[in-house]
Formats: C-alpha cells, structure tokens, sequence
C-alpha cells in the first residue's frame, strides 16, 4: 500500500516536472526545486530505517542565565555568528502570517522571521542583524545540517526523523494538519477527498501525511505553498493539505476558499539547528524560555495570529 | 526534307544496328548528305538556342524567387525570431524587477513590461505569415501563441494580487517566470535555430546553382556548336564569313558574358550578405540574448533570495561566453564595417562595466546586506550601464540588417534581365542561326 502511494506520488512529481526540462530554474520563490526534486527527496527517506521512537518535543535542556548581547561566549557558536555580524536565517517567504514577502514593503515577515529575529536581538542586542535567506521546504534539514543557515525556522515540525540530523529547539508552537478546499466543495474533511488531487510543499511532513490518509487523496508535491495556492486557484488541484495555520494565511487571500475538519495530525513547531552546535540550541531555548515567561510570545503570537482568537498559553518546553 | 531524303545513298547495313527504329535511322541517314548536314545543324543550333533561352528563363525566375524568399521571408523570421527570444526575455527580466521593486509596480517598469509583451505578440505574428504550415517553426510558434497568452495572464494575476497585498502574488509571478524560462525560451529558440536553418537553405535557393551550371552549360554548347558550323561552311562554300551566324555567336557570346556576369555578381552579394550580413547578425542576437538572460538572472537570484543559486551560475556561463574572444560580442568585427566595430565594442565595455556593478550585488547580497544589493541592481546606475550595453547591442544589430538588405537586394539585380532578355536573346540566336543556315539550303534546291 505504501509503496503504491509512493509510485503515484512519484508519477505524478513527474508529471508536474515537466515544464521544468531545462534544468536550473524555480522561479521566483524558491530557487533550489523544482517540483520534479519530490520524487527524488522522498527516496533516501524511504530507504532509511525508520527513526527509532523519541519524543521529538524533548530539546536540550538550557543553561540558567543568557549571555548579554554582544558579549557571547568564547569559543562558542554565537561568539562565531557575533563576528560575522549577522544571524542568517532560513526560511520561506511565501507562507502568510509565519514568514512571507510583505508586498508593499518588500520585507519578509511573520511569526516564523519574529522567532528568529528575537534569537538576533539575543545575541546582539539588535533584531535587525538578521539575513534573511529563502530555503525550499526540502532543503530544511539539509541547509541547518549543513551551515549553509544558522538556523531554521520555517513552520517546521520537530520528528524523530529530522533529529538524527539536526538539534531542534523547544517547540515554540503546536499546529495540526487540515485540508483546504473551494468554498462550495462538500467535503467534511480529508477523509472525503479520496482520489481527488491534494497539494502540498515538497519535502513537508503534510505531504507525507496526505499519502497516509485511508481514503487516498493523490497528493501533489509544488516547491512552496504559494505555488500550491496557485495551483489550487488555478483549478489544477481540489485541494491544500498542510498545518491549519499555513491554510489560514491562504484562505485569508482566497475568499472562496474554506478550511475544513479537524486537525489530523499534531505538528510541534522547532527551530533547527545543525548538531555539531549543542550550545547554540541550548541558547536558543534558553530565548525561547525567556520569552515564554516574559509575554514576548504572547505578542508575538497576538501580532500574526491573533485574528485567529485570544493567544493560547505557549507550548510547554520538555527537555532530555 | 524530300530533296535531301531523294538523295540519300543505301546505308551500308553493317553500320545500322538492326533494329533501329525508322525516324532515328532517317535523322541518322542525314549526316551523310550536305543539304542533310545543313538540316542537322539547323536543328542543333535552334535547340541549343531554345534550350538556352528556357534554361535562362527558369535560372532566373528560380535565382530571383530564392532571392526574394531569402530577403523577405527567411532573413525577416530570423529577425521576428530573435525579437520574440529577447522580448521574452526582457519580460521576465522586467517582471522580476518590478517585484524586487516592492510596493506598487513602478510605472516604468509596467511600460516596459507591456512594450516587451507587445513586441513579443507582433512579432509572433508576422513570424507566423512567415512559416510553413508544418513544421518546427510552425510548431514553435503554436507553442509560443498559447503559452505567451498564459504568461501575460499569469502575470496579470500576479498583478492584481500584488495590488491588493496579497503575498500569492509572487507565487503567480515564479510560476510565470518558470513557464517563461522553462518552455516559451527554449521554443523562441527553436524557432531561432530554425530559421536560421531556412537562411542557410535560402542561400542555396537564392544561388540556383543547378540552374545556373546549366545554363553555362547549354550557353558553351551553342558556342561551340556556332563556331563549328561557321568553321564547316567557310570550308565547304567560298564564303569565308557568314554574316547571320557571325551576329548569333556575337550575340550568344553577349548573351554568355551578361549571364556569367548577372551570376558572378550575384554570388558575391550573396557571399557578402552571407558572412558579413546574417553571420554577424545570428551573432549579435546572441549577444543580445546572453546579455539579457544575464540581467534576468540576477534579478530572479535576487528574487528568489537563497543567496547565489543556480542562476548565478548560469550568470556565470553567460558572461564567460559574451567576454569570450572571437565570441558573440568580443569579435573582430570592425574588419566587417568600422562604425559596426565601435558599436560592438561600445557594448563590450558598457556589459564589463555592468558585470563589475553584477560583482558588487552579489558581494552585498552574500554579505547580509540584501536591501542595498537590491537597490544597487535596480538602480540607475547599474540599470543605465546595462541599457547602454544593450542600445549598442541594438545599434549593430539595426547596422547588420540594413547591410543584409542592401546586399539582398542587390544580388536581385540583373536576375531580373536574366529571366527576360536571356530567352529573347536565345530567340533571336535560333532565328539568326536559321537565317544563316537556309540561305546555304537553299543552294541544293
């Protein structure tokens, strides 16, 4: 059954790759993907052993105190972010309300570009020393474990899976999978989509999940979310699947569009870091414990997703 | 015909193979009797001369109908094609632009990008007056028609999202960028290549060299076939002259130094139009072409915000080929036409100023500061080297069509007298030559 699924999704990462003959292109949001990278991205997962079980909320526990601004400690990684004189950040610039391209400024922004901005104003007492660098879904893991970011944070969700490769933080937000559809679509919720086209982002955990649900939906794999949103408006697909918070940003700029059920899986958002840096994701939390407890997460949440109703008390941090 | 039949000795049987068929045999018997020798050379003269004259004919009609279709219809889609590649282009170009912009779409960019769409539309409509019914081309320019038709809506909707804050705005515009790289360039590419094909096989058209072999061909026999009958009757009669047949190879003589010239001449523009017309001229596209690809791919890398990505690399590629020597835009091409090589030159050096802007861009953007790479490659500054480097571009491109069109139409000249005075002068040739010869006929009546 699973192997059927994943010969759909590949047949159909195929189809959705052939504009894409040439070679070297994404457009204008992502640059690295193309959709034909699905079938590709999905491979060396499945190949892999599964992840032995873990509690993928449990992060390194922080030190007690923060190091001031601008003083961090020697030999640290922070001390090496503080004298490049920038905090790079990877992250999306397509998904409303966490971290998407303000039109009218040009600025990428959100809850998700919020997180890291505090990590910046942490170690350098300035949120703007911040570089902003737009990775593709698939290439999250991959450009924390590499360094090719300092860190991630990009509606993320924390599995034991990723945690082979990278440190993530404490979960600094709970989302759930639920599915996007045209306003005049009956069904209640994934379950009744069965066979219909779903998108979702290329090396996401909802569009792994899409290929878990009984029904069968076919799931879609697009670069980004935003090309989802386009394809979905372009009658391409019947629907999005992926975190309700991500579908709320779209169906803020789709009236006819209407997001259905309940969430069906549970999506614990972390920041990801490479491994090779414990301290670094040790300081992390230790900003995240701070801001839980000092209301900075309140506004932040209040500032993004506060149309959505009074903010929730922040996830609870776990540690090891 | 009767007198010379009457006079005709029994062919000796060993010479007839036996079943020689009737006619052939009595045309045969002829050689063997004056007034049938006169009759022969009669009817050699008058079908060499015949011969001439259609051969000249058709040489010319078919020499000036390739000419024609090389200088109006192959050559012109070379044109349309290369105006649709860089239209694209530039589109994209400028669409990425007006989104690193941000804000509302500056209103030079909007002129810009519709100026490029419309170019691009007009252009693939003449392109498709110009192609075959089947066809690569035709092909590319189905494929062209509908996908610009997509393109220009998506961006329409990216507008219109942008317009109302809405960040799926950009998402249109990257699908409208992939469709715009991924399928319409290469298809303007295709139909470049091919019409550039169709320019190759013109030239060979526009030659008519079968035609034209021919013609000297027939024109050297009737020569020959003139001077042997004027050399077998001053030996067989007491005139050492006859004046007929000396005006025919005189004329026939005329006839063949116009042909050989008209052809001669022809070639030569043809040659010229060849290598130091549509040559350059596919060469300067190309520069056109890389230079615009260059400038779209720094926008869509910046666009894209990943830091030096994949089109840069390609940035990379272009720029190493356009300052390539003896390539596209580093070439000798002041021995071809001195203003030709100031503008090229020009060119050269405003794309060096403009790859060293690029360097500068890219140094910000992988240092963190992304705003001012932004503001630097949109700039004026940046912007005015690129469209400088672009107008002479532009300049030697206007400078090798009008030499193309000068030397085609050129090469049309004469083609025109060929078709018309050759069979008319081939006429008069027959008639001479009958005069001449029935004027010794009639001495065996």
């Amino acid at each position: 059954m699973r192997i059927r699924a994943l010969l759909a999704v590949t047949a159909l990462a195929a189809t959705t790759a052939l504009a894409g003959c040439s070679g070297d292109t994404g457009g204008l949001t992502t640059d690295t993907t193309q959709a034909g990278d699905t079938s590709v991205t999905e491979a060396p997962q499945a190949e892999r052993a599964p992840a032995p079980a873990c509690n993928p909320r449990a992060s390194l526990r922080p030190a007690a105190t923060l190091p001031t601004p601008g003083d961090m400690p020697a030999g640290s990684y922070m001390e090496e972010i503080q004298k490049r004189g920038r905090l790079v950040l990877g992250t999306s610039q397509d998904t409303l309300l966490f971290s998407s391209r303000n039109p009218f400024t040009g600025q990428i922004e959100g809850f998700d570009v919020d997180m890291g901005r505090q990590i910046a104003e942490a170690i350098f007492g300035d949120a703007d020393k911040i570089q902003i660098k737009v990775i593709a879904y698939d290439k999250r893991v991959s450009s924390a474990a590499d360094g090719s970011v300092d860190i991630v944070a990009d509606t993320m969700t924390a599995n034991c899976d990723r945690w082979r490769d990278v440190n993530f933080s404490s979960i600094y937000y709970e989302a759930g999978q639920k599915v996007l559809v045209s306003k005049d679509s009956k069904a209640k919720s994934i379950e009744d989509l069965g066979g219909k086209k779903v998108c979702s982002a290329a090396g996401s955990t909802s569009f792994e999940n899409i290929g878990k649900v009984r029904s069968k939906p076919v799931a879609v794999a697009k670069p980004a979310f935003g090309d989802c949103l386009v394809a979905f408006q372009r009658n391409e697909v019947d629907g999005i699947s992926t975190d309700d918070t991500i579908l709320a940003g779209m169906a803020a700029q789709d009236p006819y569009a209407k997001v259905i059920g309940d969430k069906f899986t549970e999506e614990p958002y972390a920041m990801a870091m490479s491994n090779k840096h414990p301290e670094f994701a040790r300081f992390v939390n230790a900003v995240l414990e701070r801001n839980r407890a000092d209301g900075t997460w309140k506004s932040t949440y209040e500032r993004w997703l506060g149309d959505f109703g009074a903010a929730p008390a922040p996830p609870k941090a776990q540690y090891k | 015909m009767s007198t010379a039949l009457a006079a005709r000795p029994a062919p000796p049987p060993v010479q007839q193979p036996p079943r020689r068929p009737g006619v052939l045999r009595r045309i045969g018997g002829l050689r063997h009797t004056s007034p049938g020798r006169l009759q022969l050379l009669i009817a050699v003269l008058v079908a060499l001369g015949l011969l001439s004259g259609l051969v000249a004919g058709v040489a010319g009609a078919s020499a000036r109908a390739g000419t024609d279709d090389l200088g109006d219809r192959a050559q012109p889609l070379l044109i349309e094609a290369e105006a649709i590649y860089s239209a694209l282009a530039d589109a994209d170009t400028t669409a990425a632009q007006a989104f690193l912009a941000g804000g509302l779409e500056p209103a030079a960019l909007t002129r810009r990008y519709d100026a490029d769409l419309e170019r691009a539309t007009t252009a693939l409509t003449s392109a498709a007056r110009r192609t075959e019914e089947n066809g690569r081309a035709a092909d590319a320019v189905r494929a062209l028609s509908a996908g610009v038709a997509t393109y220009a809506e998506l961006v329409a909707t990216a507008r219109a999202n942008n317009r109302q804050g809405k960040p799926v705005g950009a998402s249109y515009l990257s699908e409208a960028s992939r469709l715009n790289r991924e399928t319409l360039q290469p298809q303007a590419r295709a139909l470049f290549d091919s019409a550039q094909a169709e320019v190759d096989d013109g030239y060979g058209r526009a030659g008519a060299a079968g035609w034209m072999a021919l013609l000297l061909f027939s024109l050297l026999g009737l020569l020959i076939a003139l001077a042997l009958t004027q050399r077998y009757l001053s030996r067989r009669t007491h005139r050492t002259f006859n004046v007929p047949l000396l005006l025919a190879t005189a004329l026939t003589l005329v006839f063949t130094i116009g042909a050989i010239s008209i052809m001669v001449s022809q070639q030569t523009r043809l040659d010229r139009a060849a290598n130091q017309g549509s040559g350059p001229l596919a060469s300067i596209a190309e520069s056109r072409i890389l230079a615009l690809t260059a400038r779209g791919d720094e926008a869509l890398t910046l666009a894209a915000r990943a830091g030096s990505g994949p089109y840069e690399e390609d940035f990379d590629k272009v720029v190493a080929r356009l300052t390539q020597e003896r390539g596209p835009m580093v070439n000798s091409y002041d021995q071809l036409d001195w203003q030709l090589g100031q503008q090229m030159n020009r060119a050269s050096q405003q794309f060096k100023a403009y790859v060293a802007a690029h360097k500068q861009v890219r140094t910000l953007d992988n240092s963190g500061q992304y705003d001012r790479a932004v503001d630097l490659a949109i700039g004026t500054a940046t912007t005015n080297q690129f469209e400088s480097a672009r107008q002479f571009l532009d300049q030697a491109l206007e400078n090798r069509k009008a030499f193309f069109t000068d030397e085609i139409d050129a090469a049309g000249n004469g083609l025109g007298l060929l078709t018309v005075l050759g069979p008319l002068l081939a006429l008069a040739v027959c008639v001479l030559a009958f005069a001449g010869l029935r004027a010794r006929l009639e001495e065996y009546r």
